[in-house]
Order: C-alpha cells, then structure tokens, then sequence
C-alpha cells in the first residue's frame, strides 16, 4: 500500500515537473540576463527544499536527543541525504548560472560559501555514522552534530541580507525585486517548481526511509547470525 | 530568433554576430545547467535503487541462513 502510494506521488511529481518545463519554456527571456535566468526556476527551489529538509533533521535530531526514539535517527538521516542531494544540485546550477552572468564559476562571497560550508557539514553528518558502530552512540552524536550543522543554515539565508555580496539579493516577496507574478508564481505556486521539489523530496525521504528500516533489520540479523 | 534588446540596438553586422553568440551561449548553459540538475537527481535515485536491491539480498540470504 505505502509503495504503491510512494509510485503514484512520483508518477504526480514527474507530471507536475513536465507541466513546469513546459511552462517555463513559453515565458520569454529575461531583459538583461537572456535564457540562462530560466534556471531560477530549479536553482531556487533545489535550495529552498534543501532548507526545509535541514529543518526536518533538526527537528528529527532534537526527536530522537529527547526521546532515544530511533525512528526519530532514521528520517534524520533519511531527510539529510535527501537534502544533500538537493543542495549539490542547488550549487552546481547557480555555478553555471555565475559562469554566464559573472565571467566565472564561482566567487568566495558569504552566500556561496556559506552555502558550500553547509553541503559539507551535512557530508561530514554522513560520514560521521559510517565511521561509528554502536547504533545508540552513532545516533547520539549524529543527532548532536545535525544540530550543530543547522546553525550554518540561517547564516546562508541571512548572508544576503546582511552582507554585501557578488550573490544577488533577494528577489522575491520584497519592494527591491520585479519579478513579474506569473514568473513567481512558476515557483511558489500550488502547481510550482517548488511544491514539486518538496513532493520529490518527500519521495525520496519515504523510499530512504523505508532503506533505513531494511538496515536496521539486516544489522539484527546479523547480530543474530553471530551470536549463533 | 528570440527576442534580445541589444539585437534591436546593433550597430554593426558585428554587434548582431556578437549578440547571436551570447544567446546561443546562453541556452548553451542553460542546458547544461537544468542536465545537471537532473543528473544529480536522476543519479541519487539510482543509488537508491541499487542499495535496495543490495538491502533486499542480503536480507534473503542471512535469513535463508539463519534457518538452515
């Protein structure tokens, strides 16, 4: 039943992302920028997602730290790789994007760097629980250093705010952008880029999700193979 | 041809020749931009596929073992 569920909300996301491209394939190009701005559309969902599902494993870390709950450890893993994986594509994007409208493809200002210090605190988060055996002592500490990781997240979203950098400012939901509504809209609307990112990443979480129980199950098992 | 400011403003047979290259420079990246978006994506789901099948046979096989 819960794959089936996890099939149709993959075949509704690949439907909404197909309707998006074509969407965004009709508008025209941006005035000064040209067609590379069309890649705000993913560029900004990809870390708006990534966003929330730091979120969500700071929350899940704070779960499992109260509770000693290991359902609580799985979606923090779960929500983090997930997450990582939306982050790269949010990085790698707006590299191609600055390579075109800044001459090069990447600029140590506080926003990108921020943004590549977060990729790799969450990679470090990763392979911290490779490194540690003991599922209680990997979960602890997994669920200390995800808290920790997570201060770097408001530092990405302020950085433009607060400093001054090669990154542009914020664009949308502020009197400094002139981001025409149905263009927004294409993002942040019921049927947007963004609700079909989250819904992807939803998908993505359930299916790790289900891979961490699986793993759970194959280390008693073999906990159970040795001790005979 | 899409439209373009700079197009309309040419000067010279130069500055359209110039103008065309930046557009196809543009969707050039654009391409390879949204391309490796979904490789990232398409590639983390494959990853995610082959560790389940990883998971679901060596779950069969301990258990076939732990019942012989």
């Amino acid at each position: 039943m819960r794959e089936k569920l996890l099939y149709i909300l993959g075949a509704a996301v690949a439907l909404l992302l197909a309707r998006d491209i074509n969407l965004i394939a009709g508008f025209p190009q941006e005035a000064q920028q040209g067609a590379i701005f069309k890649i705000i559309f993913f560029h900004v969902p990809m870390a708006i997602t990534a966003m929330l599902c730091s979120f969500v494993a700071l929350l899940a870390s704070v779960g499992f730290l109260m509770t000693k709950n290991f359902k609580y450890d799985a979606v923090a893993v779960a929500v983090t790789e997930v997450g990582l994986a939306f982050l790269l594509g949010n990085l790698v994007t707006g590299s191609i994007w600055a390579r075109i409208i800044w001459g090069i493809w990447w600029a140590w200002d506080v926003r990108l760097t921020s943004a590549l210090v977060c990729w790799l605190l969450y990679a470090g988060y990763l392979m911290l629980r490779r490194a540690i055996e003991e599922p209680t002592q990997r979960a602890t500490f997994a669920a200390a250093f995800s808290i920790f990781a997570f201060i770097d997240v408001p530092i990405v979203y302020l950085s433009i705010r607060l400093f001054r950098t090669q990154h542009p400012g914020p664009v949308f939901f502020t009197s400094n952008g002139s981001f025409p509504p149905d263009w927004t809209a294409a993002i942040f609307g019921p049927l947007g880029t963004l609700m079909a990112m989250m819904l992807l990443a939803t998908v993505m979480t359930f299916v790790r999700l289900g891979q961490e129980n699986s793993q759970r199950e194959l280390d008693s098992l073999r906990r159970m193979a040795h001790a005979l | 041809m899409p439209f373009s400011l700079p197009l309309l403003l040419a000067q010279s047979a130069d500055d359209v020749v110039r103008e065309i290259a930046r557009l196809q420079r543009n969707y050039e990246f654009l391409s390879y931009g949204l391309i490796a978006a979904w490789i990232i994506l398409v590639g983390y789901v494959l990853m995610m596929v082959g560790r389940e099948r990883r998971l679901k046979r060596e779950i069969a096989s301990l258990k076939a073992m732990l019942e012989k």
